[in-house]
C-alpha cells in the first residue's frame, strides 16, 4: 500500500521532470474543486466529483506559487510515508512554512493554503489524506453500547464515562465488535449531546449517540458510513433548524462539495433527518425563542434551494418557510420547555412516529 | 486759486526727469522686473543678438556666458560670441540706440525684441551701477576694438568712451560684451540664466553654449548638429493682418508712385485684378499717390482687404527648426528614453498671418520637472516667464495626457517642447513672454501634441509591458529553488540541475515574448484562476 502511494507521489514529480527535459512549460492537471465540478448522482444518491481538471502551470504567475506548494506537500508526504510517520495537517503546515529566499514571502501564509493543497493532492492522486499519513485534529465523539477495537485496545463506548470516546481522524484500522443499539443519532452540537447523555437518552432509547461538533469531520463521517454499512445501523440526524444545520445533514447523507471525491466512503445516503424543522416552531410553540436570520443565512438558503439534493417537496417547503419567517431555531432552544423535554418528549415522539425529512 | 502752478514750473520738472526714472517707466516693458528676471533678460539680449548675428552670417555659433558675483546683488555678465564682429562705426548704433517705436517694418521671423535689446541691457547696467558697458569686438582683421559704451538718453545715442585699438595677433573674430548690474540675483530656478541657456540650446541645436556660474561651475551645452539654419527671409506682408497704421507706414516708405503699383509691389497675393477689386470696394483710386493717403483712405483700403479673398501667404519665409533637429537637441540635453517631434504644416491666424507649430515630447532621463515640464519658444527664443497666461500652456493643459498613457501628470518625467514660428508672434503684452489665445494657434499646438502623444502612448505601453514582464519573470524565478528542490527530492535528481532547467524555461519564455508581442498564449498569462482544461 505505502509503495503504491510512494509511486503516485514520485510519478507526479517525474511527469514535471519529463516536461523540463523536453523544455516544455511545466504543468500538472488537477481535478477542479468547487460546485462547478460536482454533480449529484441520482442513482447512488450521493455527490460525486466531475471530470473537469485545471491546469496548474509553473509559467502562469497566478499558478506558480500553488505549483511550488503542491511539490512541497508531495515531497513532505513522501517522507512521511517512507518513514512510516504520521503528521497532523497543522504540523505539515508548520513543517513546510518558511520564508522564500530573497523575498518577504512565506512558502505558506496560513494553514488554509496547505489544507487546500492536501485536498488537491487527494483528488489528483486519488488517495486519501490518511494514506499520505496526514491526520486532522480529532473532533467529535460517540457514546453508546458498542464494542470497539483500536490498536490492541478493546472497549465499550458506553463505559468510558459521560465523555464517551473521542473519534480519531483516521479510523481505517478500527474494528467494530458488538453493537447493542437499534440506530445511530448524529447530533450537531456537543452541548446537546451532553444533555442527552445526562438524560440517559442513549440507554433508554437503545441508540448510539454521535456528536459531530459542528460540520461533521471526516473521522465522524467515515465512522457513520462504516457503522451504517458494516453494522447495518440506520442513521438519524439532529441539527439546529437553520441552513447550516441542514447542510450538516446533507453532508452526512450525500457528501460535501469540497470532498465530493470521497463521497462513496464518507456518506450515508439512507440517513434521515429528525429536526429541527420550521414546522417544529409551530408544533412545539417555540416562536418566542427563535433567532433572526442574518444576511449570510439568507444567502445560504438561496444556494440550498438550488442544490439538486434538496429538490424535493418537503425540503423546499422547509427552506422556503425559513426564508419567509426570517428566523432560525437552535436545538438548545428546546430547553425553553424544560431540560428534559428534548430527551423525554421531542426526540422519542418524532422518532417513534418516524416524523422525518428525507 | 493761489495753488495753481504755471506751465513753466511744470515743464522744469519734466526736463529734470532722470535717466533712471525714464528707465524705470519702461523697465517692465523691456523685461527688467524682479531680481532674477532682470539678470536673465541681460543674458537673453546678448545671446539673442549673437545667435541672430551668426545666423545672418552663416556662422556656427560659439557663445560663452559668464556670470560673476561682485557683491550683494551685484553681478557682472560677460558674453562672447564668434559672429562677424561689429565695425567700429556701428558700435554706438548696435549698443546704444533705443530703437523702440521706430522699428523698421520688416516682415521677418526674428528671435526677440529686435532693436531694443542690447541697448536696454546697457541702459539697465548704467541705471543700476552708473557704469558704462565694456566691449571688445573684431571682424577678424588686424585689430580689435576695445571700449566702453554708455547711453545718452536725451539724444537716444550710444557714446563710446575709452576707445582703444589693439593688435589682433590671433585672428580672433567676434564680440565680447560685459554688463555690470546691481539689484539682481543669480540662482538656478526656472527663471534663471541657467535654464534660459538650457532652453536656448534645445531650440538652437547648431549652437555651442558655454556657461560659467558665479561659483565657477562650467556648463557646456553642446551642439547636436553642425548645420547652420538658413537665415529667415523677409517676406512681404499679406493683406490680412494689416492695420491702417501699418499701411500708412508702408505707404510713406515705398518707391511706388501710385496706389495700384504700391499694393502689387509691397504685398503678397495682390494681383492687378485684386487691386482693381480693392479700388472698387474702397472707393480709393488706384492712381492715388501712396504718400498722400489719408487715415480715412487707409481704413477703407484695410476694410476692402478684409472683404476680399486672397491666397494664403507663401511659406518660404519661415524657418522652423525641424523635427529631426529638435529630437537630436532634446536627446543631447535631456538624455531621455524616448523623443517624438513634429513640425506641422504652415497655417494662418487672424485671417492671414502665417505660423508654424513645432512640438516635441521627451520622456525619461532628465526630462520633466516633478511632472510635465513645458518649454515654450517663439521663433526659437525661450519664453520663460508668464507661463500661466500663455496659449501654449493652455493647449498643453487641454490635452488629456491620460489617454496617451501618462498615469500621473504630477510625477511623469515628461518635457513638452513647443516652438511657434511666425513673422508676427501674437504676444499678450510688451513683456513678450506669453502668446495670446489665438484659436488657430491653440488648435495647432493641440494637434501637434496629440500627434506626438500617440507615439508616447505606444512607447509607454511597450515599456509597461516590458516592466510587467520583467517583474513577472522575477516572481517566477523566486519560486524556482523551492520547487526544484522538492521535485529533485521526489525524483532523486540533483536539485541544482532541476533548478537550472526550470530557470532556463522561465527566462527563455519571458525573454522570447519581448520580441513577439502578439503572443498571448501560455507565455504571458494574465488570468488569476486556473484555466479549465479542454475536455
Amino acid at each position: 500500500m505505502s509503495n503504491e502511494i510512494n509511486a503516485k507521489l514520485v510519478e507526479l514529480a517525474q511527469a514535471v521532470l519529463a516536461q523540463l527535459e523536453e523544455e516544455r512549460p511545466p504543468a500538472i492537471h488537477i481535478p477542479q474543486r468547487g460546485l462547478s465540478n460536482v454533480f449529484f448522482d441520482d442513482g447512488e444518491r450521493i455527490l460525486r466529483l466531475g471530470d473537469k481538471t485545471s491546469k496548474r502551470s509553473f509559467l502562469n504567475i497566478a499558478h506558480t506559487k500553488k505549483f511550488m506548494q503542491t511539490m512541497l506537500v508531495a515531497e513532505y508526504a513522501k517522507r512521511l510515508v517512507a518513514d512510516d510517520k504520521h503528521a497532523g495537517i497543522r504540523e505539515l503546515y508548520y513543517a513546510l512554512k518558511h520564508s522564500i529566499a530573497k523575498s518577504k514571502e512565506n512558502t505558506f501564509e496560513d494553514q488554509n493554503e496547505s489544507n487546500i493543497i492536501i485536498e488537491d493532492l487527494e483528488r489528483t492522486l486519488d488517495v486519501l489524506r490518511e494514506q499520505l499519513n496526514l491526520t486532522a485534529d480529532r473532533r467529535g465523539f460517540i457514546y453508546g453500547d458498542i464494542e470497539i477495537r483500536d490498536s490492541g485496545d478493546r472497549f465499550n463506548a458506553s463505559k468510558l464515562g459521560r465523555g464517551g470516546w473521542a473519534v480519531p481522524g483516521n479510523i481505517e484500522d478500527i474494528t467494530f465488535k458488538k453493537a447493542n443499539v437499534d440506530y445511530i443519532l448524529a447530533v450537531e452540537t456537543a452541548a446537546m449531546s451532553d444533555r442527552l447523555i445526562e438524560e440517559k437518552f442513549p440507554v433508554q432509547n437503545n441508540c448510539l449517540l454521535v456528536a459531530c461538533q459542528g460540520q461533521a469531520p471526516r473521522g465522524i463521517r467515515r465512522l457513520l458510513s462504516r457503522l451504517h454499512v458494516e453494522m447495518n445501523l440506520p442513521v438519524v440526524v439532529f441539527t439546529d433548524g437553520d441552513p447550516y444545520g441542514w447542510y450538516i445533514y446533507s453532508t452526512i447523507k450525500q457528501g460535501s462539495i469540497n470532498l465530493a471525491y470521497l463521497s462513496n466512503t464518507l456518506s450515508v445516503p439512507e440517513a434521515q433527518f429528525v429536526g429541527m424543522t420550521m414546522d417544529d416552531i409551530e408544533t412545539y410553540e417555540l416562536g418566542g425563542v427563535t433567532e433572526k436570520l442574518k444576511d449570510l443565512d439568507k444567502k445560504r438558503i438561496e444556494e440550498e434551494l438550488k442544490y439538486p439534493w434538496f429538490q424535493n417537496r418537503k425540503w423546499q417547503k422547509q427552506l422556503n418557510k425559513c426564508k419567509k419567517m426570517g428566523v432560525r431555531i437552535e436545538q438548545q432552544a428546546l430547553a425553553n420547555k424544560s431540560l428534559e423535554f428534548v430527551a423525554k418528549e421531542y426526540l422519542p415522539e418524532k422518532i417513534e412516529s418516524k416524523n422525518f425529512l428525507p | 486759486m493761489a495753488d495753481v502752478r504755471n506751465a513753466d514750473e511744470l515743464f522744469k520738472e519734466f526736463k529734470a526727469q532722470s535717466v533712471s526714472e525714464f528707465f524705470k517707466k519702461n523697465a517692465a516693458m523691456l523685461g527688467y522686473t524682479g531680481k532674477i528676471r532682470s539678470l536673465t533678460t541681460i543674458v537673453h539680449e546678448g545671446v539673442t543678438n549673437s545667435l541672430d548675428a551668426c545666423e545672418e552670417a552663416g556662422i556656427l555659433p560659439e557663445i560663452s556666458v559668464w556670470v560673476e558675483e561682485l557683491g550683494t546683488e551685484h553681478y557682472r555678465v560677460t558674453m562672447e560670441d564668434n559672429a562677424s564682429g561689429i565695425p567700429l562705426e556701428y558700435v554706438p548704433q548696435v549698443f546704444g540706440r533705443m530703437l523702440a517705436g521706430s522699428k523698421a517694418h520688416r516682415n521677418i521671423q526674428s528671435r526677440g525684441q529686435q532693436g531694443i535689446g542690447v541697448s536696454g541691457a546697457v541702459m539697465f547696467s548704467q541705471v543700476t551701477t552708473g557704469k558704462p558697458t565694456s566691449f571688445l569686438t573684431s571682424t577678424g582683421d588686424t585689430h580689435i576694438v576695445k571700449g566702453r559704451v554708455q547711453l545718452d538718453v536725451k539724444r537716444n545715442l550710444g557714446e563710446i568712451v575709452d576707445k582703444e585699438k589693439l593688435h589682433n595677433t590671433s585672428g580672433w573674430r567676434g564680440t565680447v560684451i560685459a554688463h555690470e548690474a546691481k539689484g539682481v540675483l543669480y540662482n538656478k530656478s526656472r527663471y534663471s540664466p541657467y535654464n534660459y541657456l538650457r532652453m536656448t540650446s534645445i531650440a538652437n541645436p547648431h549652437a555651442r553654449i558655454t556657461f560659467i556660474e558665479p561659483d565657477g561651475t562650467r556648463i557646456l551645452f553642446e551642439r547636436s548638429t553642425t548645420l547652420v539654419p538658413k537665415p529667415p527671409k523677409a517676406i512681404k506682408p499679406h493683406p490680412y493682418g494689416i492695420t491702417p497704421d501699418d499701411l500708412l507706414t508702408m505707404a510713406s516708405n515705398t518707391d511706388a508712385k501710385k496706389l495700384g503699383a504700391f499694393l502689387e509691389k509691397e504685398f503678397v497675393r495682390i494681383s492687378s485684378a485684386k487691386a482693381e477689386e480693392i479700388a472698387s470696394l474702397s472707393g480709393v483710386s488706384l492712381a492715388q499717390q501712396p504718400a498722400r493717403l489719408s487715415w480715412d483712405d487707409a481704413e477703407r483700403v484695410v476694410n476692402a482687404f478684409k472683404a476680399t479673398k486672397f491666397f494664403a501667404p507663401p511659406t518660404e519665409g519661415l524657418r522652423p527648426i525641424g523635427g529631426e533637429e529638435i529630437a537630436k537637441s532634446l536627446t543631447s540635453t535631456l538624455s531621455p528614453e524616448f523623443t517624438q517631434t513634429i513640425t506641422r504644416a504652415p497655417q494662418t491666424f487672424r485671417g492671414g498671418i502665417l505660423f508654424v507649430v513645432e512640438a516635441g515630447l521627451a520622456y525619461g532621463g532628465k526630462a520633466g520637472k516633478g511632472g510635465i515640464e513645458i518649454i515654450r519658444y517663439a521663433n526659437r527664443a525661450p519664453l520663460i516667464f508668464d507661463q500661466g497666461g500663455c496659449a501654449i500652456t493652455e493647449a498643453v493643459k487641454s490635452v488629456d495626457w491620460k489617454r496617451y498613457g501618462v498615469r500621473d501628470v504630477e510625477k511623469v518625467p515628461l518635457t513638452v517642447f513647443v516652438n511657434i514660428v511666425s513673422t508676427h508672434v501674437p504676444y499678450t503684452s510688451a513683456g513678450k513672454q506669453a502668446l495670446a489665445m489665438e484659436e488657430e494657434i491653440h488648435a495647432e499646438v493641440r494637434y501637434a501634441l496629440m500627434d506626438c502623444g500617440r507615439a508616447l502612448s505606444r512607447f509607454l505601453a511597450g515599456k509597461r509591458k516590458l516592466y510587467e514582464r520583467r517583474s513577472k519573470m522575477n516572481t517566477l524565478l523566486k519560486y524556482v529553488p523551492e520547487t526544484a528542490a522538492a521535485i529533485a527530492a521526489l525524483t532523486g535528481q540533483d536539485a541544482a540541475g532541476v533548478a537550472d532547467r526550470l530557470s532556463r524555461i522561465v527566462s527563455e519564455r519571458y525573454e522570447l515574448v519581448d520580441e513577439d508581442e502578439g503572443d498571448e498564449g501560455e507565455a504571458a498569462p494574465t488570468d488569476t484562476e486556473e484555466d479549465t482544461d479542454e475536455q
